[in-house]
């Protein structure tokens, strides 16, 4: 074996102890900085219906984000993500004009979720909503 | 052409990277007597990286509050995926550092490499161990357990023994009275961006200087005579020397790969090594566990507080130490570095070393 060619073997083994070596340390870098598991993202949630109000929008966080359920018509509920379709902003209901806005861009939206005017690509996303009694399950 | 040799040439054009790292890799020569002490450097390097980025990745998940700083310790141990290694990695490391800076400083000691014209390369360096005390000594109070608490309340008492200024120096360091969530604050402060700041500083200098006035020959062998103090700036140049890369580079990798290995051994075989029952339980202002003591490498300074009559005296017996040694090479300065030339030297060097182990097994055992 000449000079060069054993000078070849050894940086290609170096470099696939290295590899190796780095592919070790980078397992357990890449679990510790994946996203822990909080619990409760594929259930359901429920409100008590007394805490939305004919006309009123309630926020709250729906499978780690953030969403909003409304009453539309008497006893007729909507659920949606609150999160602006555009670029992530979180939405504004707007109770007098019966719309929601996003506060980044001008972005609306009706009472239904579709696009009324302005930036967002597609209507806000529709969560199932079903009335059990005195409580809304939402998901 | 491949893609790495482009690359290097457009680096090379443009800021002449060949030359550099000529000068710095094959070009550098190093005395053909070097042995492995010499690696300590590189080695500290390493394991600082590891301390560093395993620190970074713990702030990650760290809550620097009273209420919640024990918690999230044992979430990150118990709960976050290798989060037990990240934690133990730093923890140990800690311990691998004082012991490898303090080989580091012994070999010094020992070859006289700290006379002149490195006494800025030692005065650095010992202000880099003293930095990296610092380090060790916030650290110690984050997890807010039992042991860090107490080990902290005993450790900033100490200072209340300082004349004059005793009382306020021990508000300053705990932010209050006792220790609370003010000290946690502030030693968080000084654990994650003062002591690194500061350290990183003293680092680039410290590797400046043994750059600039080039590496020290061991005293060692029958060409070795001592030279006259320099009046003028002169580079240590090492004729017919051995290159650092690739010669010196596989030795100090090979001692990497010993220290990283001593890192990993404790980590995965001996994991409770350096934590006792009291670092399990949250911290307690209202109970103090029995028998507190400090790490290993502070044991002497805590033996000696308990042995000399006076705190204040022990206190004076420690600073004094640090002092002499700090500025060891404006006191201790014959130009003569061969061990065999130095008795008296060399026996106070054993002694200290001898004084240093005493006072901490009787410190471990009292």
């Amino acid at each position: 074996m000449d000079v060069s060619s054993r000078r070849k073997f050894l940086i290609i083994s170096l470099g696939a102890v290295g590899a190796s070596l780095a592919g070790v340390a980078a397992y357990p870098l890449f679990r510790y900085l994946s996203p822990q598991p909080t619990g409760g993202e594929k259930g359901r949630v429920t409100i008590p219906r007394a805490q939305v109000g004919a006309g009123q929008a309630h926020f709250f966080q729906f499978r780690g984000h953030p969403a909003v359920l409304l009453e539309r018509t008497p006893g007729v509920f909507a659920a949606f993500s609150a999160i602006c379709t555009h670029l992530g902003c979180i939405i504004r209901w707007l109770p007098e004009k019966g719309e929601f806005l996003c506060p980044c861009h001008a972005g609306r939206f009706a009472s239904d979720g579709k696009v009324l005017a302005g930036p967002p690509p597609r209507p806000l996303q529709v969560i199932p909503v079903a009335v059990a009694g005195d409580n809304l399950l939402v998901g | 052409m491949d893609l790495g040799k482009k690359i290097a040439d457009f680096l090379d054009v443009r800021l002449g990277v060949r030359e550099i790292l000529e000068q710095n890799l094959t070009k550098y020569l190093l005395p053909r007597n070097i042995n492995s002490w010499y690696t300590l450097g590189a080695v500290l390097l390493t394991l600082f990286t590891v301390q560093f980025a395993s620190g970074i990745l713990l702030l990650v998940y760290y809550d620097p509050s009273t209420d919640e700083a024990f918690r999230s310790v044992q979430r990150i141990m118990n709960e976050v995926p290798f989060g037990w290694l990240i934690r133990t990695v730093h923890a140990v490391g800690a311990n691998i550092i004082v012991l490898a800076l303090l080989m580091h400083m012994l070999s010094v000691l020992f070859m006289g490499s700290y006379k002149s014209p490195r006494e800025l390369t030692w005065v650095a360096g010992f202000l880099l161990l003293l930095v990296s005390l610092g380090m060790c000594l916030t650290g110690y109070l984050l997890p807010w357990s039992q042991l860090s608490f107490w080990a902290t309340t005993v450790a900033t008492k100490s200072s209340e023994e300082i004349p004059l200024i005793g009382d306020l120096a021990v508000r300053i360091l705990r932010g209050g009275a006792m220790v609370g969530q003010p000290t946690l604050g502030r030693f968080f402060a000084l654990h994650v961006m003062g002591f690194p700041l500061v350290f990183g500083l003293l680092a680039l200098f410290h590797l400046f200087c043994v750059r600039r006035v080039g590496i020290s020959r061991p005293p060692f062998g029958p060409e070795w005579q001592p030279a006259a103090p320099p009046t003028t700036f002169r580079h240590e140049e090492h004729p017919g020397g051995i290159p650092f890369f690739p010669h010196y580079v596989a030795k100090d990798a090979a001692v990497i790969a010993f220290f990283l290995a001593l890192l990993l051994g404790v980590v995965f075989f001996a994991p409770g090594l350096f934590f006792p029952p009291a670092a399990f339980e949250p911290a307690d202002p209202f109970v103090t566990p029995p028998g507190i003591k400090p790490e290993w490498y502070f044991l002497w300074a805590y033996q000696t507080l308990k042995i000399l009559p006076s705190e204040f005296l022990g206190l004076a017996v420690q600073g004094a130490a640090v002092t002499l040694l700090l500025f060891l090479p404006f006191l201790d300065r014959s130009p003569e570095r061969r061990p065999a030339r130095r008795p008296l030297f060399v026996t106070f060097f054993l002694l200290g070393v001898a004084l240093f182990l005493a006072l901490s097994v009787w410190g471990h055992y009292s």
